[in-house]
């Protein structure tokens, strides 16, 4: 099933997926787009679909840092400047 | 430029700043491709923000504040070794394909988590980078649209339609490892 071609109301969710999986809308926006899902089974899997990519993405992209012999260097080169 | 930061000035920078260490290095690390580099401009930002502690408004978000001092450090001095990515056609992405193609077997997206990390890097870097950038402070660095749209000095309009596209070609892009790598099957049409 194409969630898009459904109806109105499911071209008006799709095009604020992200801004809705991303907190960014008003809140009687939100509230609409909610219920829409809980109407919608062509939607609400595609919603979910796209929550688990950028709940996958995040943690993808947080694991990464800075090594710890790095922390080290900046952490010293920073600070060694005032030491006494 | 300011005076020797005092002693509660520097209790507070390395309480409220030095915790997103990790989150420049990160930003810097894709945004120049080179872990020297990337290095080289962590330790450049967070001495600018050392010195600069006194201008930074308490409130306001420190991370967002970090990563514009990062961003213009890199665009003043390192412009030219841009990570240029192999950047792919990013107007080509049709919406929601990846969903259709795996709605029926995968529906819950499972097959993402057979990646491993320098595919996941490796695809991320492949963006232009205007759109990696965007990808990296929403998904990575938790900055909401608005915010990102100061550190990038673009209207918040550009911010999702450069988020979406990134979002999208990279979801693409990871889905295409997965068939290559035999982690997913392709529908047969």
């Amino acid at each position: 099933m194409n969630p898009e071609l459904h109806s109105v109301e499911c071209r008006e969710a799709l095009e604020r997926l992200y801004d809705y999986l991303d907190r960014e809308l008003t809140p009687e926006l939100e509230e609409a787009v909610g219920r829409h899902l809980r109407e919608c089974s062509a939607c609400f899997r595609c919603f979910e679909f796209e929550r688990a990519y950028l709940r996958f993405l995040e943690a993808r992209v947080k694991a990464q840092g800075a090594p710890p012999e790095v922390k080290r260097r900046i952490l010293h080169q920073l600070f060694e400047a005032e030491e006494p | 430029m300011a005076s020797q930061p005092s002693d509660e000035q520097r209790r507070r920078f390395e309480a409220e700043a030095l915790p997103h260490l990790d989150a420049l290095y990160r930003y810097a690390s894709h945004l120049s491709g080179d872990a020297a580099l990337a290095e080289d401009l962590t330790q450049e930002t967070l001495w600018k923000a050392y010195r600069a502690w006194d201008q930074f408004r308490p409130g306001s978000n420190v991370r967002a504040w970090l990563l514009t001092i990062l961003r213009n450090t890199f665009i003043n001095q390192y412009r030219r070794r841009q990570h240029q990515g192999e950047t792919v056609d990013i107007a080509e992405i049709e919406p929601y394909a990846v969903f259709r193609e795996v709605q029926d077997v995968d529906p819950e997206a499972r097959f993402f988590d057979n990646l491993v990390d320098h595919e996941v890097t490796q695809a991320i870097d492949a963006l232009p980078p205007e759109f990696r950038e965007v990808l990296l402070l929403s998904d990575a660095e938790d900055l909401s649209y608005a915010e990102i749209g100061e550190v990038l000095g673009v209207p918040v309009g550009t911010v999702k339609s450069r988020l979406f596209r990134a979002r999208r070609a990279l979801q693409e892009r990871l889905y295409r490892y997965a068939v290559d790598a035999g982690y997913i099957k392709r529908r047969t049409p």
